[in-house]
């Protein structure tokens, strides 16, 4: 089944048009991943799926479930089942994490149709989450991201998703800032929420994440557009030449 | 936590300890008129809120006067400003003695056409050595039209003190804002859920049965008194 398809997509920033044409097809069950060197539209194109009000689309359509992706608001995108996991986690002093998580879960439920959990439910719902990506408890009576490290950021970037049950997410650059055991078990929740219904996009530098999260193929971003697709052998083979073999053979 | 009036003229006894709140929601006719003298004798420990609700227009004259040694005074200044409203606030902290400290933090958060002015005075006295002080205004603007101007003025003639003072004025983090749409959050909820961090780092220092009271109070309309009878 389609979950995602972009067409030939062109979009921008201030004036400046980053992706050139991209097209990719996404179908449940599949895990992605996107490589390509720093300001070849990797976050663009993130933050153009997510609906980030700075980016601009200037031509091409994007269908996720059958919908106009792009035509929809930010938040809207997120309850049909879009999640990103941020590569820099937002800090929000003042709200805690029982009420952003709450917030968050109940609107979904409310698009679906679906009744508002009681506080109790919903205490159950994280307890299990969070165990799930062996995150600390003291962590979800905080306020959001606030005083966290790098590694429990992105943990809480995946106890969200959790949370959340997308079809589709993005991890953007999930792998920085993590040393080698908080990779491996912000990897280990990854592989736990895989199922044959939903898919991610895992946007990385280096082949090392693609150790943990063995992707079904792999996309090579250049200047704006996928110059090349494989299997997770052209990940290895990436990290073997550089991306000057990408420049000479995409040039 | 004891309420005060409007016109308030009180002096905190050797090592007495108060929590007061001046809670302007009432709008009467024209803009409200507060006037609060509080005068401190040693090691008096005050705590004094002023809060101005949605809707209220108010000019607030504060004169805290620390004139023995040893006293503690925290003052909290916060104001929800929407349409038109003009909430002013001209606080003074007087370190008249010896070993004084005194904490002031004053948040605005306005919409509409509003308009919002903190004017914070601090004197540090000669005598008044091993003075701690801090001074801090947060604003934030909901909208092209609202208006704040923030002026500290710090007046220290003792050498061994400790003073500081920071003014910030800004709009609700955009960052923010994305990251919690981007958890399916609305705009209208997000907003809110910022304003209410913002203002809750005041509100949570008020006891709970009266922070729920506040709460209620400074987010919605405030009551009209006149039309009110």
């Amino acid at each position: 089944m389609s979950l995602l398809s972009i067409k030939d997509l062109h979009a921008g920033i201030g004036g400046k048009e980053i992706l050139h044409g991209v097209n990719l097809e996404i179908n449940a069950g599949e895990v992605h991943a996107l490589m390509g060197p720093n300001g070849a539209g990797k976050s663009t194109l993130s933050s153009v799926l997510t609906g980030h009000p700075q980016y601009y689309v200037i031509s091409g359509s994007v269908e996720f479930c059958g919908k106009d992706l792009l035509s929809l608001p930010a938040e809207e995108r997120a309850r049909e089942g879009l999640f990103m996991s941020f590569q820099y986690p937002v800090e929000i002093p003042g709200v805690s994490m029982v009420n952003f998580m709450r917030a968050a879960v109940n609107a979904k439920r409310e698009h679906l149709g679906e009744p508002a959990l009681s506080a109790s439910e919903f205490l159950k719902l994280m307890r299990s989450k969070r165990e799930l990506v062996e995150m600390r408890s003291d962590l979800t009576s905080r306020s959001v991201n606030e005083g966290f490290s790098g590694g429990e950021k992105k943990r809480n970037e995946i106890f969200q998703m959790a949370m959340l049950e997308p079809r589709l997410s993005i991890l953007d650059e999930t792998d920085s800032g993590l040393d080698i055991d908080a990779l491996r078990i912000v990897a280990d929740g990854v592989n736990r929420l895989r199922t044959p219904d939903n898919a991610s996009i895992v946007i990385t530098h280096y082949q090392r994440l693609l150790d943990y999260i063995v992707p079904d193929f792999v996309h090579v971003l250049y200047e704006g557009r996928i110059v090349m697709t494989g299997d997770k052998s052209l990940a290895l083979e990436l990290e073997e030449k550089g991306y000057d073999w990408i420049a000479q053979t995409a040039g | 936590m004891e309420r005060i009036g409007q016109k308030t003229d009180l002096t905190l006894s050797r090592g007495e300890t108060r929590e007061l709140l001046l809670l302007e929601d009432t709008i009467g006719n024209g803009a409200l008129n507060s006037v609060i003298n509080i005068r401190q004798l040693e090691r008096s420990d005050l705590t004094l809120f002023v809060i101005t609700a949605k809707g209220v227009s108010a000019t607030n004259n504060i004169r805290i006067i620390q004139e023995e040694p040893y006293c503690r005074t925290t003052l909290y200044v916060l104001a929800v400003g929407e349409s038109c409203q003009e909430v002013v606030n001209n606080t003074l902290i007087e370190h008249q003695s010896t070993d004084g400290w005194s904490h002031e933090l004053a948040k605005y958060v306005l919409d509409g056409t509003s308009s919002g002015t903190f004017f914070g005075e601090l004197k540090v006295a000669p005598d008044a050595q091993r003075t701690e002080s801090s001074q801090t205004n947060r604003n934030v603007l909901l909208s092209n039209d609202a208006r704040v101007q923030t002026k500290p003025q710090l007046e220290i003639y003792a050498d061994d003190v400790k003073c500081s003072h920071g003014a910030t004025t800004g709009q609700l983090d955009e960052q923010a804002m994305f990251y919690m749409r981007q958890r399916g959050i609305g705009i209208e909820q997000a907003r809110s859920m910022l304003i209410e961090a913002f203002l809750e780092e005041i509100i949570g220092k008020l006891p709970e049965s009266v922070a729920e009271e506040v709460r209620q109070k400074i987010y919605n309309q405030a009551v009209n008194a006149t039309t009110e009878i």
